[in-house]
């Protein structure tokens, strides 16, 4: 790759959240969990979200795939994923799609892991199940057409009467059910098309026309009686064992590629069987079987021995190089943020403190928050006690007001108490979100705190 | 090798538990004086006053506690149980006679029970706060307060009594008359099935006609456990970590709802499921008695009333084994849906 | 929990932070702000306050039931008062409001003072199980070993018999009346509230707390009653407010298969078991009888529905796995 082109590639939007609100309303009150948090990860870097426990990361990746489960609900804002198609860069509105269209994305172009493995994987289905989940989701058609090949390959070969007869139904059945599928996929991105289309566009009648298009898209999938009926049968509905047996094998390739000894092994297993580091490796596989674009890790390497994250920070890394485009890294260890990311957000109580490339932030930390965090880590060349921040991450029912950041600042002023501080870019690629670095008059964003 | 393992584990321990249920039982037949303990022992019905003290010598029922325990144990294990005065009958046959009428309301009512308890729990918690939920709370609950006996009262007094359909007893005379005549053949003592096997289908429907308000009444009250049970742990399931992992999956709603999430949540339903047949058999003895169907619960509530010793004695001993083996089922259930349990 | 976005977003209630709006100067105690916390939760619920209005009602009519249907002979409160021995029920008229039972017996008479026996059988039945528990309890879950394994086999088999079977069982075995269901329930509820009080303190005994208390030399009963009881009853009490209403079905159900009180006792489910001779009234009006079938179960029926929902409310507020839900 030339330099040209990796430059243009890293200009190019992946995911954009602009301003972005998300609540939690619990019994105490509503939690501003998220208080117009804008980053942007884009095409081809490693992107890293930093700050303590509680501060938003996990809220702010949960809204970029619109699964804030309830109480949480994204309040307000913008997110916008960037597709290549054709070459041409779409933007889709996240905020603006059915479900059903998110549900197409999740797992496909967007994919997660998460944090503690054990309890991300369902403890009562094998790991081929639960893995195999991704492709019945996404590449349903792909598996039934590689299942009736081999399907067609042993009818010529000649089976015995009852086994040939038993093979030519399920010919039948799934020729029938990838028909179907092949149909949904084309209708589908024909409405995905005319939305589209009126991306962007205020008009009373597009409004009302793209409001109707969402709601054909979720009912867009018509289930067909005569599978349905098949599936409900007893022992007929066996017929479907078929295709999770070249799913399995999906699988084990899978497994096998991200470096799992042992696959034919591991399928069959249920997660409490397996390590820690392998369960985490299963969760990997489970979020690269559809090969996402975006691979967003949930700190993937907490409660996991040093060795073992190491390894995993390592596979991270490599398939980012092979096989994914974009990766937004979330952590709260510096230490792999300065080993893996591009460019970096330090988050601070809902609030964007700090955003640069890794290297700049390290080297040159603005927001007294960021100070005060890289203050903490041990260095190679440390004399004395670690500094610690004071207090710690405000409640978030009753946020301070202004900058959430004022209780703790050692360079609080009386407007910080008084109003939010506008992102300001200090440099090219270095945007800070603080008073003491007041913005150029004419693109001040003055916003108060809601 | 290891389930195998657990299951033998589980049945030595049944059988510690039922010698302790033997024990109680015999406890609480010696808080009785020996004059209404003889008739366990007797097989003919009249017993007169002068033939009670000879009885009682005969018996031993004044020899130490464990002596008449293990010569109670002996009959209990040969099959012996005394003559039941409810019954008429040796308590073996007044079992053979009650039982079927029993067996035929678990098997319409126990799973139907199960079905509305489980679904009405999942539509609860899967729609949380929502009017759906609601509803399904406050049946619950009323469930949960109702007496069975008063709800069996209204439904009689207003289907059967205003309305004059679905009547109270086991069958009409006429299908008594069938059942009762010389060419219907007694296959199982299920009316159900012997109906139709004697292709009789007028007695099948009049059954089933009979059965239609117990059944109705048993299914509210019973189902109201279930249901919050599956509530509590659905909502527990849908909190967990996989299931965002599922989300993230690209999963739809159906999907985690009725793969990852309640496959989860019948766990701790199976684990109650003695406690849950415990409450059953309660419901079905006052169903039965309010109803009129002559079963094991109407045989209990009459011999109870009749102090009819021996009847109550191994009915009580009888649902405790049912219970204990339940139990055992259930654990062995549990083994198999729970893939962690077979680690112990 | 595990869930990163439950500990992100749920602030810690026990340790308010110390924030410069004006708001929360000092924390108050962790347990006085637990309770306004309860409380105000507790309150906030209509289901709650429904099953408070209810429970208060019953027992204003247990307190006043001297005043509102003055007995006969006030040395026998609990006999019904009746009028001839005429065996049809009579409809609700002037002199009696809400009809009379089988054998002339006032409805009325029996509904109101029928309230003081079903609180009788709830508490005494409550109160001496929780002892029970209490006591057996701690000593199971506490010391362990053998007499924690022999306590806890015992239970085993008091489960393996469906309560009401074994509840007819003791009945007839010492005797029918209302007293020996108030036993007889005793007898049998017993173990739940050792089993809940075990787990509870089996969890809790292993806390770095309780173990300071043993290194420090306290003895066995100081340990148990100011570190691992506290912190442990909740649970207890619990099951106790929502066992109420299931005790009280119980004896009724027991009273309304005979096992219970005598013809004429005020107690509900014995009124209850003489509807069942009056359920379907004479041609032409079969619904004559309604008042015999309808107002002891429907006092029964909201007398357990308002312990129910007492009960699950104390259970959403103070178990703490739900509670924060």
């Amino acid at each position: 790759m030339s330099a040209q082109t990796d430059s243009t590639i890293r200009t190019d939007p992946m995911i954009e959240t602009r301003d972005l609100y998300t609540n939690f309303y619990t019994f105490e009150g509503a939690v501003k969990a998220l208080n117009g948090v804008s980053v942007k990860v884009r095409r081809g870097e490693t992107y890293g979200l930093v700050g303590e426990s509680g501060c938003g990361k996990s809220v702010t990746v949960r809204s970029m795939m619109r699964i804030v489960q309830a109480p949480g609900k994204i309040e307000d804002g913008e997110i916008r994923l960037f597709l290549s198609d054709d070459h041409k860069q779409k933007a889709i509105d996240i905020l603006d799609r059915s479900e059903a269209y998110m549900r197409s994305i999740r797992g496909n172009e967007i994919s997660m892991i998460f944090q503690e493995a054990s309890a991300s994987l369902n403890p009562v289905f094998t790991i081929g199940f639960q893995v195999g989940e991704s492709f019945i989701f996404h590449r349903k058609a792909e598996m039934i057409e590689k299942t009736n090949e081999a399907l067609t390959a042993e009818l010529e070969r000649g089976a015995p009467a009852p086994v040939s007869w038993w093979k030519r139904m399920q010919h039948a059945l799934f020729t029938r059910e990838h028909a179907l599928l092949l149909h949904y996929r084309t209708r589908v991105a024909e409405i995905d098309r005319q939305i589209d289309e009126l991306e962007g566009a205020e008009d009373p009648a597009s409004l009302r026309r793209k409001k109707s298009l969402k709601a054909r898209r979720e009912r867009e999938w018509k289930p067909d009686l005569v599978l349905s009926l098949v599936k409900r049968v007893p022992f007929l509905k066996r017929y479907q064992k078929r295709i999770h047996k070249t799913i399995r094998g999906e699988v084990i390739t899978l497994l096998e590629s991200l470096g799992v000894p042992n696959p034919q092994n591991v399928v069959d297993r249920y997660p409490h069987e397996l390590s820690g580091g392998m369960q985490q490796r299963i969760v990997i596989a489970m979020a690269l079987a559809c090969h996402p674009t975006l691979l967003i890790a949930d700190e993937p390497t907490s409660n996991l021995d040093v060795t073992i994250q190491a390894q995993i920070i390592d596979l991270i890394r490599r398939l980012k190089e092979t096989s994914i485009a974009s990766v937004l890294f979330i952590t709260h260890d510096l230490g792999v943020v300065a080993e893996m990311c591009d460019r970096v957000t330090v988050m601070y109580a809902g609030d964007t403190a700090e955003t640069a490339e890794v290297a700049e932030l390290f080297r040159n930390p603005l927001h007294p928050y960021t100070q005060a965090l890289l203050d903490s880590v041990p260095k190679e060349e440390q004399e004395g006690e670690l500094a610690t921040i004071p207090g710690t991450v405000p409640n978030l029912v009753n946020p301070p007001t202004g900058c959430r950041f004022h209780p703790r600042c050692p360079h609080a002023m009386e407007i910080c108490k008084r109003q939010k501080p506008p992102v300001t870019e200090y440099a090219p690629g270095h945007s800070v979100s603080c008073h003491l670095y007041p913005a150029p008059a004419d693109n001040a964003k003055e916003s108060t705190d809601g | 090798m290891n389930l195998l393992n657990y299951i033998l584990r589980r049945i030595l321990l049944m059988l510690v538990v039922l010698f302790g249920v033997s024990l109680m039982v015999f406890t609480i037949m010696m808080l009785l004086p020996p004059g209404m303990r003889v008739a366990v022992y007797v097989h003919n019905e009249k017993i007169t006053p002068d033939q009670l003290e000879t009885l009682i010598d005969r018996y031993g029922l004044e020899d130490p506690a464990p002596i008449q325990y293990c010569r109670w144990m002996g009959n209990v294990l040969q099959g012996d149980f005394g003559y039941s005065v409810t019954a008429s009958a040796p308590v073996t046959q007044g079992f053979s006679r009650y039982f079927p009428i029993t067996f035929e309301l678990m098997l319409i009512a126990g799973p139907l029970t199960v079905m509305v308890g489980i679904l009405l729990g999942t539509i609860g918690a899967v729609h949380k706060d929502k009017p759906a939920d609601h509803f399904t709370r406050v049946f619950a609950i009323v469930g949960y307060s109702l007496p069975t006996f008063w709800l069996g009262l209204l439904l009689l007094m207003l289907v059967y009594g205003y309305f004059g359909i679905f009547p109270p007893g086991y069958l009409s005379d006429a299908g008594k008359n069938i059942i009762f005549s010389e060419g219907f053949t007694n296959y199982t003592g299920i009316i159900l099935v012997d109906g139709i096997l004697n292709w009789e289908w007028g007695v099948v429907l009049d059954d089933l006609y009979h059965l239609v308000l117990p059944s109705v009444s048993f299914v509210i009250l019973a189902s109201a456990l279930i249901l919050r049970l599956t509530r509590s742990s659905m909502l527990e399931a849908l909190g967990q970590d996989y299931i965002r992992t599922a989300l993230a999956k690209g999963a739809d709603r159906r999907t985690i709802n009725k793969v990852h999430a309640r496959r989860n949540a019948l766990i701790p339903v199976v684990t109650v499921a003695g406690l849950l047949f415990a409450q059953m058999m309660a419901g079905l003895v006052v169903t039965e008695t309010i109803f009129n169907r002559p079963g094991i619960g109407q045989w209990i509530v009459r011999a109870a009333l009749q102090l009819d010793v021996p009847a109550i004695m191994f009915n009580v001993l009888f649902l405790g084994v049912v219970f204990v083996t339940v139990n055992l089922i259930v654990d062995i259930i549990y083994a198999y849906i729970d893939p962690r349990i077979r680690l112990y | 929990m595990s869930d990163s976005h439950k500990t992100e977003i749920v602030p810690d209630h026990t340790t308010k932070v110390l924030t410069d709006d004006a708001g929360f100067e000092v924390a108050a105690h962790p347990r006085v702000q637990e309770f306004i916390f309860s409380a105000k939760r507790f309150l906030s619920n209509p289901l709650s306050i429904i099953g408070l209005i209810i429970i208060l009602g019953f027992a204003l009519v247990a307190i006043f039931a001297p005043v509102l249907a003055p007995p006969e002979n006030p040395e026998n409160p609990y006999r019904i008062p009746h009028a001839g021995w005429a065996v049809e029920p009579q409809a609700p008229s002037e002199e009696n409001i809400l009809g009379t039972m089988e054998q002339q017996y006032d409805v009325y008479y029996g509904l109101i003072w029928g309230t003081r026996s079903a609180f009788r059988i709830g508490f005494f039945v409550v109160l001496a199980n929780l002892a029970m528990g209490l006591v057996l309890g701690s000593v199971a879950g506490y010391f362990g070993g053998l007499i924690d394994e022999v306590i806890m086999r015992i239970t085993d088999m008091f489960y393996s018999i469906p309560f009401l079977v074994m509840a007819m069982a003791l009945v007839v075995a010492i005797g029918r009346g209302l007293n020996s269901i108030i036993i007889t329930l005793i007898v049998i509820q017993w173990t739940t509230y050792v089993r809940v009080l075990r787990g509870e303190i089996l969890t809790v005994r292993e806390n770095d707390y309780v173990q300071a208390a043993r290194a420090s030399g306290a003895s066995h009963l100081r340990i148990i009653t100011t570190h691992i009881l506290p912190n442990s009853i909740y649970s207890v009490l619990i099951v106790a407010s929502m066992n109420i209403g299931v005790t009280v079905l119980a004896a009724a159900t027991l009273s309304f298969l005979g096992l219970g009180a005598e013809i004429g006792y005020a107690d509900w489910g014995q009124m209850a078991n003489t509807a069942r001779n009056w359920i379907v009234g004479p041609p032409g009006n079969r619904l004559a009888y309604w008042h015999v079938v309808m107002i002891p179960g429907a006092a029964i029926s909201l007398f357990v529905l308002g312990w129910n929902l007492l009960g699950d409310a104390a259970r959403d507020v103070f178990d703490p796995k739900m509670r924060r839900k």
